[in-house]
C-alpha cells in the first residue's frame, strides 16, 4: 500500500472578519506523485501550500506532511520539505552558489555535503558555468531553475511548487517542465504544485484537485477529468446574449446530442456527441432561432472544460495571482487581527467586492440554465412567451424589446454561415482535436 | 541559533560589500550637519575653552547611528516581499537568528560610518581623544544604540506592515530625539522641560557616554551610566523586534 505524503482534513484558514480563504478541504497525496492544485484567483491553492509548509497557522483541520503533523512537528516537516514559492525569495546581490551555501547552512548542512550537492543540482539544472555568477545577471528561467536547486539542497522528499513557471516564456517552461518530470521519475520526489497552466498540470502531474471556493471540487487523473466530460467541445461566442440566443440555447439543450452546456459570460460551451457530424445540426437550430453567433469552435474537451464546469469560468480568463499582502499571507490563526492590520485590511475588502459581483453573476446565469432545462419541449412560441420571464436580472434584458438587433443579428448570422467560423475556426479545432 | 545568526549576518555583510556606495550614501546628510551646521554654530555656542567641534562629533555619531539603523526596517519590509524571509522561514532556522543578524549587520555598518565620522572630524581639526581603549568603548556605545535603533526599526516595520509610515516615523522620530537630546547642545542650555525628556532619552546617554571617553579627559562614572543605559535600550528593543516578528505567525 503506497503512503500518503500529504494528508490534509478539514483545512480551514479564516481571514478577518470572516473570509474562509480555504474552507474545510480535504486532500491526499500519495508518495511519488505529483499533484496539480487548480483554481481561480483566491480559490485557496496559494494557502493551502503556505499551511502545508509551516509558513501560515490555520483555525481548523489537520495537516500532516511526511508523517509529521505540521501544527505540532514544524521542525521535522521542514526538513522534509522544498518549497519554492510565487517569488524567487533568492538574493540577487549573491552568486547562485553563495545563495545555494547559504540555504545549506539554513538546513544544518556540512561545508563538504553542501559542496557536493552544488556541484550535482548545478549540473542537474544546468547552471554549472553561471552557477559563480551574481543572481543579477541571470535570466528569469535561470533564476527559477536556481530557486528549485535551492529548495532541493537538503534532499526534501515532498516539493512545493507555487506556479514554478509563471512568467516564464514557453521554451524555459518546457525546460522547467523537464526537469520536474525527471526530478519525480529519477528521485520519487512527490510533488504539490499549483499552476495557471492547463498544459502544465495535463503534462506533469499524476492526479489533479481543482479547488474553488477553497474546497476541492474533484480530484481525479487528468484523462479521467477531461473524460467526465462527455463527447466534443463546441463553443458558441455571442456579441449579445438576446431573446433569439437565449431561444437557441433552450432548444440546443433538447437535442439528444447535447450532452451538457455552461454559459461562461457571452460564450456559450456546449458538450456535444460526435461534435463534426452534428455541428451543422446545431447551427440549424441557431439559424431557426436567429440567434447572432460571433464565433463557433469545435474541440475535444480539455482540462480548460473541466475546469469551467467545476468553478464557472475559464482558467483562461483568470488573471494570474497577484497574492494576498504578506502579513495576511503570514497570519496566524484567527487571521491575526490588530489595529494596523484591520486598517489596512479594510481596503482589501473594498477590492474583493468585484469578485463578488462576478460570482452573483455566475449564479445567475446558472439560474438561467436552469430555467432553460425546466421549460421542457415546448413549442418556440411558448418559449418565446416564457423568456420574460428567465429576463428579470439577466443581460438579456437589455435587449429584450430590440427587434432592430435582432435584424441585425439575423443578418449577422447569415454571414457567419458563410464566414470565417466553416473556413476558418472550427476546421483549425477540428484538425486539433483529431491530432 | 548563533550558527544561523553568523549565516545570516555574513549574508547581509557580502551584500554590503557589493555595495559600498549605500552604506556611504546615509553619511551625507550627518556630513552635511558636521562640516555646516558644526561651522555656524561654533561661534554661537559658548563652552569655556572647549572647541564646539569635538563637543558636537559625539552628537553627529548618534545622528550617524539613527539615520544608518531606521533603514534596517525598510529592508525587513523589502525582503518579506520579494520572498527572502519566507525562504528562510520554511527552513528550520531559528526566527530569532533571522532578525539579529539584521540588528547585527546595521550596528556594523553604523560602526563603520561612524569610523568614518570620526575620521573626518579629525582631518577638521575636532580635539579629540583618539586613544585607541576610548575609541573602541566609544563604538561600543555606538553598537549598542544601533542594536537599539535597528530593532526597534524592525519591529516597527512588523507592526506598520508598510514602508510609507515605516519612513515617516522614522523622520518624524529621528531630529525631535537629536534635538531632545545633548547631542548638539549642552544640557545647561535647554529649558527645564526639555531637559527632562532629555533625561528619558537614550540618545542622551549615548551622547554623554561618547563624550566622555572621547575628550581628553575621560570620564568612566558618565560613560558606565550610559553603558548600563544602552544595554537595557538594546536588549528591551530586541526583545520587543524579536516578539513582533513571531506574534505574527503562530
Amino acid at each position: 500500500m503506497t503512503n500518503l505524503a500529504i494528508q490534509i482534513k478539514g483545512l480551514t484558514k479564516i481571514y478577518p472578519p470572516d473570509n474562509r480563504a480555504v474552507d474545510t478541504l480535504d486532500l491526499e497525496i500519495k508518495e511519488g506523485e505529483i499533484m496539480a492544485l487548480l483554481g481561480p484567483n483566491g480559490a485557496g491553492k496559494s494557502t493551502t501550500i503556505r499551511a502545508a509548509s509551516t509558513l501560515c497557522g490555520f483555525d481548523e483541520g489537520n495537516v500532516v506532511v511526511s508523517g509529521f503533523d505540521v501544527d505540532t512537528h514544524s521542525l521535522e516537516v521542514r526538513q522534509a520539505i522544498g518549497v519554492v514559492a510565487q517569488q524567487t525569495g533568492i538574493d540577487y546581490f549573491l552568486t547562485g552558489r553563495e545563495n545555494m551555501v547559504l540555504q545549506g547552512h539554513l538546513y544544518r548542512m556540512n561545508k563538504a555535503d553542501i559542496n557536493a550537492r552544488i556541484d550535482e543540482l548545478a549540473g542537474y539544472f544546468e547552471l554549472d558555468s553561471s552557477i559563480d555568477n551574481l543572481v543579477s545577471t541571470y535570466s528569469g528561467g535561470m533564476r527559477r531553475k536556481l530557486d528549485i536547486a535551492c529548495a532541493l539542497i537538503h534532499r526534501p522528499k515532498i516539493l512545493f511548487l507555487d506556479e514554478p513557471t509563471l512568467g516564464l516564456d514557453i521554451k524555459n517552461r518546457k525546460i522547467l517542465w523537464k526537469h520536474i518530470d525527471q526530478l519525480n521519475k529519477e528521485f520519487g520526489l512527490t510533488i504539490l504544485l499549483t499552476t495557471h497552466y492547463l498544459e502544465e498540470a495535463d503534462s506533469l502531474s499524476h492526479q489533479v484537485a481543482i479547488i474553488n471556493n477553497g474546497k476541492v471540487q474533484v480530484v481525479d487523473t487528468p484523462n479521467a477529468l477531461k473524460n467526465s466530460i462527455h463527447g466534443d467541445s463546441i463553443t458558441v461566442t455571442f456579441d449579445d446574449v438576446g431573446k433569439n440566443e437565449q431561444a437557441f440555447f433552450h432548444y440546443a439543450q433538447q437535442q439528444s446530442y447535447i450532452k451538457g452546456s455552461t454559459w461562461e459570460d457571452n460564450k456559450l460551451h456546449l458538450y456535444v456527441e460526435d461534435g463534426g457530424a452534428n455541428v451543422a445540426a446545431l447551427m440549424a437550430v441557431a439559424s431557426d432561432n436567429n440567434a447572432q453567433i460571433a464565433n463557433l469552435s469545435l474541440s475535444r474537451p480539455t482540462l480548460d472544460d473541466v475546469f469551467l464546469k467545476y468553478t464557472g469560468s475559464s482558467i483562461l480568463d483568470t488573471k494570474e495571482d497577484e497574492g494576498d499582502e504578506w502579513w495576511k499571507q503570514w497570519a496566524g490563526k484567527g487571521g491575526n487581527t490588530g489595529k494596523w492590520k484591520s486598517q489596512w485590511g479594510a481596503n482589501d475588502s473594498n477590492a474583493e467586492e468585484g469578485d463578488e459581483d462576478q460570482a452573483w453573476k455566475n449564479s445567475d446565469w446558472a439560474k438561467s440554465n436552469d430555467n432553460g432545462e425546466n421549460l421542457g419541449a415546448q413549442k418556440r412560441e411558448e418559449a418565446q412567451s416564457q423568456q420574460g420571464a428567465w429576463s428579470e436580472g439577466q443581460q438579456w434584458s437589455k435587449q429584450k424589446d430590440d427587434n432592430t438587433a435582432d435584424e441585425q443579428g439575423s443578418q449577422q448570422w447569415g454571414q457567419s454561415q458563410q464566414g470565417d467560423w466553416q473556413n476558418n475556426e472550427w476546421n483549425k479545432n477540428k484538425d486539433g482535436g483529431e491530432k | 541559533m548563533l550558527a544561523d545568526t553568523w549565516h545570516l549576518f555574513n549574508k547581509y555583510m557580502r551584500i554590503t560589500m557589493r555595495m559600498p556606495m549605500w552604506t556611504l550614501f546615509t553619511l551625507i546628510q550627518p556630513l552635511i550637519w558636521l562640516l555646516i551646521f558644526g561651522q555656524l554654530f561654533k561661534d554661537f555656542v559658548q563652552l569655556g575653552d572647549e572647541d564646539y567641534m569635538a563637543f558636537m562629533v559625539p552628537g553627529i555619531l548618534v545622528m550617524t547611528v539613527l539615520f544608518g539603523s531606521s533603514w534596517s526596517g525598510v529592508s525587513l519590509l523589502r525582503e518579506i516581499t520579494a520572498g527572502t524571509v519566507d525562504k528562510m522561514l520554511v527552513s528550520p532556522v531559528s526566527r530569532i537568528a533571522i532578525v539579529l543578524s539584521r540588528v547585527l549587520h546595521s550596528s556594523a555598518q553604523v560602526i563603520a560610518q561612524a569610523f568614518i565620522m570620526l575620521l573626518v572630524a579629525w582631518i577638521l581639526g575636532a580635539t579629540l581623544n583618539m586613544n585607541p581603549l576610548y575609541l573602541m568603548m566609544a563604538m561600543l556605545i555606538v553598537f549598542l544604540l544601533g542594536v537599539g535603533f535597528a530593532a526597534l526599526s524592525n519591529g516597527f516595520a512588523i507592526a506598520l506592515q508598510r514602508e510609507e509610515p515605516l519612513v515617516m516615523i522614522g523622520n518624524l522620530m529621528t531630529l525631535p530625539l537629536i534635538f531632545f537630546s545633548s547631542a548638539l547642545v549642552p544640557e545647561q542650555f535647554m529649558p527645564d522641560w526639555i531637559q527632562l525628556i532629555s533625561a528619558a532619552n537614550p540618545i542622551s546617554y549615548a551622547v554623554d557616554a561618547i563624550r566622555a571617553v572621547l575628550s581628553t579627559t575621560p570620564d568612566m562614572a558618565v560613560f558606565g551610566k550610559g553603558l548600563l543605559v544602552l544595554t537595557l535600550f538594546a536588549g528591551a528593543s530586541l526583545a520587543w523586534a524579536v516578539t513582533a516578528f513571531n506574534a505574527l505567525r503562530d
